[in-house]
């Protein structure tokens, strides 16, 4: 029977094409490997190799001041957030402009994005509620997650300007993590503070039953029961509040950690076989981005629903 | 979607409880200006802190296991 064309392959690629890819890519990594210091150190210095070497990786924790606006010291970690905010606003408007019911890939893709957030958002917080933190949660999760995709982008970390980097990825500046913390504090915070009022700073500061407890005392009634039930809700409540503020680092701590060893490995493995054995790692901080911008915001959400959760109704 | 919210809130424990135990011990070493026993009373605050707020964060999810099983 005559053979009717259809050709057999793999990943959308005829095999002779697969097979030529893999012995370029075999090849680049042995060469790779030769001119890294690993290779250097088993067989020596080849000399036409030398071109792909990658210089040794120095990384430095703090962000370097690229200049100053008004008096304000702007980082190159700052300019790459400012690039992620003017890319989101400009991508949200591109997606926007023309709206379709039937919508296209692109649309399809945000619209999905978007969609899976708010479907979490109103399945832990409930229809009213995740509405109203939709906004907040949405934000954290897009800005967490395109920092550290777009940090991935070659031009980080490799446009010089002077001795500096001109942008670095900006979940790996320890402030990001900070402010953005700090912003799910206070949005923590004011949805307590608007939803239930005053009872949401009682779980903090039940001091109630300990002043009723000595209260007793003045009237010549000397209940030890009370008070030292008093002491233990008054104890109760610091502990809720020291937890509160140990989350805000325990976000920043998290989320820092993660993106800076990352960045970190990407660099090491770039240096120790150059060109090829970063490809996979490039793949792993694609997911771990998605991941913590997930975590992030995910833990706003929930933090956020508990604390417009009563205490009574929590535990039962 | 259900099995997001356990996850996420079980993802916040580990980095939690370390970050009090840490911070424990740093603020007690700190306070009395590298003695030990103020160490050992930061780093005691600080496992105690550790496991009321693991506590806190898991606590709904035992007593929706127990809503589940109760029918």
């Amino acid at each position: 029977m005559a053979e009717t064309g259809k050709r057999r392959g793999c990943l959308g690629c005829s095999f002779p094409v697969l097979i030529i890819v893999a012995i370029v890519f075999i090849a680049i990594f042995v060469m790779g490997f030769l001119a890294g210091p690993l290779g250097q150190a088993l067989f020596g210095e080849i000399s036409w190799l030398k071109w792909m070497s990658v210089g040794r990786p120095e990384p430095h924790l703090p962000a370097p001041v690229l200049f100053h606006i008004f008096g304000l010291p702007v980082t190159n970690t700052i300019l790459a957030g400012w690039i992620t905010v003017v890319f989101l606003v400009l991508v949200s408007w591109l997606i926007t402009r023309h709206m379709k019911l039937v919508p296209g890939r692109v649309q399809a893709a945000f619209e999905a994005i978007v969609g899976w957030v708010y479907d979490l958002c109103q399945s832990t917080a409930g229809e009213v509620n995740g509405r109203k933190f939709f906004p907040v949660v949405a934000t954290i999760f897009l800005f967490v997650a395109f920092n550290a995709w777009l940090s991935l982008i070659p031009g980080y970390g490799s446009i010089l300007l002077g001795q500096n980097e001109l942008i670095r990825g900006a979940n790996t500046d320890i402030n990001t993590p900070l402010a953005i913390a700090l912003i799910s504090f206070v949005f923590v915070a004011y949805f307590g503070l608007k939803l239930l009022g005053i009872k949401w700073l009682k779980q903090y500061f039940d001091v109630g039953p300990l002043f009723r407890g000595i209260g007793r005392i003045f009237k010549g009634k000397f209940d030890f029961m009370a008070i030292f039930s008093g002491v233990i809700d008054a104890f109760v409540g610091f502990l809720e509040l020291l937890s509160r503020f140990i989350t805000i680092i325990s976000f920043t701590f998290r989320l820092f950690g993660n993106m800076t060893a990352g960045e970190i490995l990407l660099l090491v493995t770039a240096y120790l076989i150059p060109w090829v054995l970063a490809v996979p790692f490039y793949g792993l901080e694609i997911l771990i981005g998605f991941i913590q911008g997930l975590i992030f915001a995910g833990l706003t959400l929930v933090f956020a629903t508990m604390a417009v959760t009563p205490h009574q109704e929590e535990s039962h | 979607m259900d099995k997001w919210i356990p996850a996420l809130r079980v993802t916040g424990i580990g980095f939690y409880i370390a970050t009090c135990i840490v911070g424990g011990t740093l603020v007690g070493w700190w306070l009395g200006d590298k003695r030990p026993l103020y160490m050992i009373i930061g780093l005691v605050s600080g496992v105690v802190l550790a496991f009321y707020g693991a506590y806190r964060m898991i606590k709904p999810l035992i007593n929706n296991n127990n809503r589940k099983e109760n029918g």
